[in-house]
């Protein structure tokens, strides 16, 4: 966990005290990292036998329940937001 | 973008599965721990970096504060009566289809608990259901975000505090940084618990 904390943390900060400074474009690297994150997700999903063996054994049942659990969650998000107020 | 992300992961899979089942050309587990890790901690530094030049994020999130806490309790009340209602949608075992949506789309915990819990028939469900919440959000990021940008993190789950996170920042903007990752991190803290609290009603 403290491994994504405190990345994302120092850049937050270091983004805000040079804040005023002249910004550097980031968006190929980020690009990039991003590729390679998928492909490495991609990696472990192909060499999980486990994941791979469940799919075809319970296929549709699992798509509808991982649908219908996507919406309710989208549901109660909006409503939410709508109680506390969040935009 | 989605394209290329969709090809990524294609690729990785079939390289993935190819180097698993004909002879480990290379280690598994550098592949999937330490290049998912480093590319992932870049990403994280970039994306935190662009939220703190962003004086509108860090005004919203001041505003926000505490509040931003509400996501992850409004998607893990939402899986969990999804899994409720599709159990008894498609007649099986109620407990364990709301255990298994109490993953949150973290499929590599929930599989093998659900299998433990449960046995391996519904560790199966465990397995799939939470990876087709994760690669929805993934495929599905495009199109939704033109409705609400919100329904992104609503379906990511405990993912958008790692993998989905970057696709989500990219698509929904820098300001639902903080929201995206605060939420998938405390569903990631929160589903194994979860996963065993409601399997004990069993």
């Amino acid at each position: 966990m403290l491994v994504f904390i405190v990345p994302l943390l120092a850049g937050i900060l270091l983004g805000y005290f040079l804040r005023a400074r002249k910004r550097i474009g980031l968006s190929g690297v980020t690009f990039w990292a991003i590729i390679i994150l998928m492909c490495s997700l991609g990696f472990s999903i192909g060499s999980n036998n486990e994941l791979l063996n469940s799919m075809p054994r319970v296929g549709l049942n699992a798509i509808i329940i991982a649908l219908i659990a996507m919406l309710f969650s989208v549901f109660f998000v909006k409503v939410a937001r709508k109680m506390v107020k969040v935009e | 973008m989605i394209k290329h992300v969709v090809a990524a992961l294609a690729f990785g899979a079939i390289a993935g599965y190819l180097n698993n089942n004909w002879g480990n050309a290379v280690a598994g587990n550098f592949v999937s721990d330490y290049l998912f890790n480093a590319s992932l901690v870049l990403l994280l530094f970039i994306m935190g970096l662009s939220f703190g030049f962003d004086r509108k994020s860090m005004a919203k999130l001041r505003k926000t504060g505490f509040k931003v806490l509400i996501f992850p309790f409004a998607v893990a009340l939402g899986s969990i009566l999804g899994g409720f209602v599709s159990g008894l949608v498609l007649h099986i075992n109620i407990i364990a289809s709301m255990a298994v949506c109490a993953g949150y789309g973290w499929y590599t915990v929930t599989g093998p608990l659900i299998i433990q819990i449960f046995g391996a028939e519904l560790g199966a469900l465990g397995f799939t259901v939470n990876f087709i919440r994760e690669l929805l959000t993934i495929i599905t990021i495009s199109l939704m975000v033109k409705f609400d940008k919100y329904i992104p993190i609503a379906f990511g789950g405990a993912s958008t505090m790692d993998t989905t996170l970057p696709i989500i920042v990219h698509y929904c903007g820098s300001d639902t940084l903080i929201t995206a990752f605060s939420s998938g991190f405390v569903l990631t803290i929160t589903a194994p618990f979860t996963i065993i609290a409601i399997a004990t009603l069993k």
